[in-house]
């Protein structure tokens, strides 16, 4: 316990220091590869972006309003008591106001669990309902462009040193490094686990691997990058991707998404080094033949709600380490347009998941959805900020107050999304 | 003309250079007369660290050539590229189609063939192009004014913009690449200038203009020039049906008025206005200032402080010569000797697999035997999708060592798609049953000099017969790393 209590003495002599002078002495060993127990400060922070504005009405869906069914006609899912449809096909109802859309029955035990939380009508003052601008000002975390062109997540992982020099601190799923994640820290990009091993043919990867631990040693920023580097490959090489089983059966489903969540949860059990990372789910732009309980994007709903149940199910034992966020760049018009879909709205959604989620609740100020309370176009108003959501997770979960750093230009509200410790 | 003892100085890799170029005649029948016993000797390293910084990677070719004329001769070379014959790069560019056309063609192209194009023409050019401080340059502005084809039309704007605007006046003049880059569609669009109407004003370009292009942050304007500005820009669009993706004013979204920017009186003119703060920006000095600032960073060393005298040297001759680009390289690349630079650069992705390329005389189409490998590393070119362009700091890139030493690795063992290295070629000059040389040789190419004592132990293990598994150690040693 001594061990325990001298270490939360000095992180938080370290949270009270000036972080930005701050730096670790030489002599102090990394915390990279230290025992789990003393593994990477606060929760791993699981992004999950819905790339092309999520229609969030469709998703978590007030059917308590009587409006939502009258602007869309053809789109409204079914009410949890339509009798007419048959059960699979209606609103699984939350709290007499919102329901789940159909396909996101697999969340329920997570949602009983108290660990899964939906905030609604939230999103970014941003009105240029543009994917490109909406998704470059959310991932850097910004009000509007004029501001430092680094991701909101690298400035928290810049801002709080904690000693970890794994190249697996920050890790992008996917080819390509997500805005959020770019700025002054090294980040990973990782198509999967199996990529992050020298491929091709296993005795030459070995040769130069070897060489590579020889070439690599000694003093030096880019030296320690490549022992580091060399460690995580050592590690995963015993972490067979096809090998690895979930626990508790947990089953994670085809596909991209559920291919990355299967990773992360790997690369968290493995311990090596991971606190945040960043997935994208493309497809969620739906001007054309969205659908209703069942089409397009009941389909995605199947692959979002099935990859975080698989998540909750086969990480049960360290959700209390794990902040999983879902967002979007903006939701989509309340009016559903001419082709079966809808366009560019403003108010969306997120979800939180994690064992200290104020969680089995819409977290809300409801905006409401008669034309005289719709935004601009007939757009859902945005009532809460996003950043209030991440703020507050980085305060209390990832032991990160440099606010002016994370948000520069904003100045967050604590919503209560998280549980107080 | 080559002398004696610059014929010795060189002969190791001209013969490596002769045997791998097979279509160049000159240089194998020098390699027959001159091809030397001994292990190749290593390259005067200013020279050697002065065409890192030069080009994309030199090869053995442009180091024989560098050393015969000597280093300012070849750089007054470079300066005029127009009068470098390019007939590799032109061959190898000359089937894509796209980049030819003009944007209401190519709008009725297929998006992902039209980027694929671009990319590929941009790798090649990289690659195979003699005019390789064009390229350079090319790359330096591509950055400086960014665009990313995701955006919007910009997938087939980009097109024009990269032909017009930054290959035209790369090392041309800096007024006339700033007012092209204004009248681009492409950074129009990209900026969000076509949504900058007389009362409902869009800042986006206006700030990035004096913010990123010419001013710099710190260059003395603020959030009241910007909105001025902004008011100068409105009307300046992109036609979206007949001759879609073509330059349009629209007087009727013009702000009509009087404008202040950075304390010049614009009197109403239309267009006109913003071409006369355009003129203004292009030469200003806080412009002078960012853009030597930029160029230091870029041919120097990140501690741009310490080169206080040649920014400000560069700065001058950017506002004397009346926006010359060539005229404020000079201080950089020739009054500074380029070979006392002590400051190592960290290779970009990019930079990283083209020196691998060309170096070592790779076969590539440019195709996704590349390009996927720069999407894992972060550095696709045409890609990034801020204004502020691929970061030319050390730092971020640095936790990309993976993907390169599987790049290193794929490279040399084949796996790559369209992209290879013949080993064969080189293989002519090595010694039977001489390890070691067969190592320095590989180190003098790849690195300028033989391997330090622990890098050749650390690579002993990886010498064989074809040599492969060890240049995919050289490739992926800290050392090559670093320009």
């Amino acid at each position: 316990m001594a061990t325990t209590h001298s270490r939360r003495a000095f992180l938080e002599a370290l949270a009270a220091a000036p972080l930005a002078a701050w730096a670790w002495p030489s002599w102090m060993p990394r915390l990279a590869f230290a025992p789990a127990q003393q593994g990477p400060r606060g929760d791993v922070l699981v992004v999950v972006f819905l790339r092309g504005a999520a229609d969030a009405l469709n998703i978590v869906v007030p059917h308590g309003e009587a409006a939502y069914f009258r602007i869309r006609p053809t789109l409204a899912v079914p009410r949890p008591d339509d009798r007419r449809p048959e059960k699979a096909l209606r609103i699984i109802d939350l709290d007499g106001f919102f329901g789940f859309h159909p396909a996101l029955a697999p969340l329920l035990p997570a949602w009983q669990a108290g660990q899964l939380a939906v905030v609604h009508a939230c999103g970014a003052p941003d009105e240029s309902r543009s994917h490109f601008q909406a998704m470059e000002l959310m991932e850097r975390g910004l009000t509007d462009l004029h501001g430092p062109a680094s991701g909101w997540i690298a400035r928290h992982l810049a801002s709080l040193d904690t000693g970890n020099t794994s190249p697996l601190r920050a890790v992008g799923l996917g080819d390509r490094v997500q805005q959020s994640l770019r700025g002054s820290i090294p980040v990973t990009a990782l198509r999967s686990i199996a990529d992050f091993h020298l491929g091709g043919d296993l005795a030459a990867a070995q040769a130069l691997q070897e060489a590579l631990a020889t070439m690599y040693r000694g003093e030096g920023e880019l030296q320690g990058i490549g022992q580091d580097t060399l460690h995580i490959l050592d590690t995963l090489a015993s972490l067979d991707p096809l090998a690895y089983r979930p626990s508790d059966g947990a089953l994670y489903p085809d596909g991209d998404l559920g291919m990355s969540l299967r990773q992360v949860a790997a690369l968290i059990k493995a311990e090596v080094g991971l606190e945040a990372a960043a997935i994208d789910v493309g497809g969620w732009d739906t001007h054309f033949a969205q659908g209703s309980s069942q089409g397009l994007m009941a389909g995605l709903l199947d692959d979002l709600a099935g990859g975080l149940a698989a998540f909750h199910a086969d990480l049960a034992e360290e959700m209390n380490r794990i902040t999983l966020v879902v967002m979007t760049e903006f939701g989509r018009r309340a009016y559903e347009n001419a082709s079966l879909g809808t366009d560019h709205g403003h108010g969306g959604l997120m979800f939180l998941l994690g064992g200290h989620v104020e969680g089995g609740k819409v977290h809300a100020q409801w905006p409401g959805l008669e034309p005289e309370q719709l935004f601009g176009p007939g757009d859902l108003a945005v009532t809460v900020d996003y950043r209030d959501i991440l703020a507050e997770i980085c305060l209390k979960r990832l032991n990160n107050p440099a606010m002016d750093r994370i948000f520069p230009d904003f100045s967050s509200t604590v919503r209560g999304v998280i549980r107080e410790a | 003309m080559l002398d004696r003892r610059t014929f010795l100085k060189v002969g190791g890799l001209l013969a490596a250079g002769a045997a791998a170029s097979a279509c160049s005649p000159v240089y194998a029948r020098l390699a027959g007369a001159l091809r030397p016993a001994a292990a190749w000797p290593p390259a005067e390293e200013g020279t050697f660290r002065a065409l890192q910084r030069l080009t994309f990677g030199p090869t053995a070719a442009e180091r024989i050539e560098a050393a015969a004329v000597g280093l300012p001769g070849w750089i007054e070379g470079q300066l005029a590229p127009s009068q470098i014959a390019d007939p590799a790069a032109d061959l190898l560019v000359r089937p894509l189609d796209s980049l030819q056309l003009e944007a209401s063609d190519l709008a009725a192209w297929d998006r992902e063939d039209v980027v694929r194009e671009l990319r590929r023409a941009s790798l090649l050019r990289q690659i195979y192009s003699r005019r390789q401080l064009l390229e350079v340059m090319v790359e330096f502005w591509t950055d400086h004014f960014n665009i990313s084809v995701d955006k919007g039309d910009c997938w087939f704007l980009k097109t024009v913009d990269d032909r017009e605007v930054i290959r035209r006046h790369a090392l041309g003049n800096f007024r006339d690449l700033l007012w092209a880059s204004a009248h681009s569609p492409a950074m129009l669009v990209y900026l969000d200038n076509q949504a900058n109407l007389k009362g409902t004003p869009n800042e986006n370009y206006a700030r990035e203009l004096m913010e990123l292009h010419t001013l710099g942050v710190h260059g003395g304007y603020d959030q009241a020039d910007v909105m001025e500005l902004a008011r100068c820009l409105t009307g300046w669009s992109v036609r979206s049906r007949f001759w879609r993706g073509e330059f349009v004013f629209r007087g009727d979204d013009h702000d009509t008025g009087s404008k202040d920017v950075i304390h010049v009186h614009i009197e109403p003119a239309g267009q006109a206005e913003a071409e006369r703060v355009l003129d203004v920006l292009a030469l200003h000095r806080a412009t002078a200032d960012h853009l030597a600032r930029k160029l230091v960073r870029r041919f120097v060393g990140e501690s741009v402080e310490q080169y206080g005298d040649i920014v400000a040297r560069c700065a001058r001759a950017l506002v004397e010569s009346g926006g010359d680009i060539g005229a404020m390289l000079r201080p950089i690349l020739l009054d500074l000797p380029l070979g006392r630079i002590a400051e190592p650069k960290f290779k970009r992705p990019l930079n990283f697999v083209i020196s691998s390329l060309r170096m070592l005389d790779g076969d590539t189409d440019g195709g996704s035997g590349v390009q996927d490998p720069l999407a894992r590393m972060g550095q696709l070119p045409f890609a990034w999708a801020t204004p502020d362009g691929p970061t030319d700091e050390a730092a971020p890139w640095k936790g990309g060592l993976v993907s390169r030493w599987q790049f290193a690795l794929d490279l040399m063992t084949g796996r790559l798609n369209g992209t290879r290295v013949p080993l064969e070629a080189w293989r002519h000059t090595d010694e039977k049953g001489e390890s070691n040389s067969v190592l320095d040789r590989f180190a003098t190419l790849l690195l300028g000099s033989a391997a330090s004592e622990p890098m050749r132990r650390a690579l002993q293990p990886l010498v064989s017969d074809d040599g492969s598994l060890l240049v995919a150690g050289i490739l992926a040693s800290p050392a090559f790393q670093w320009r």
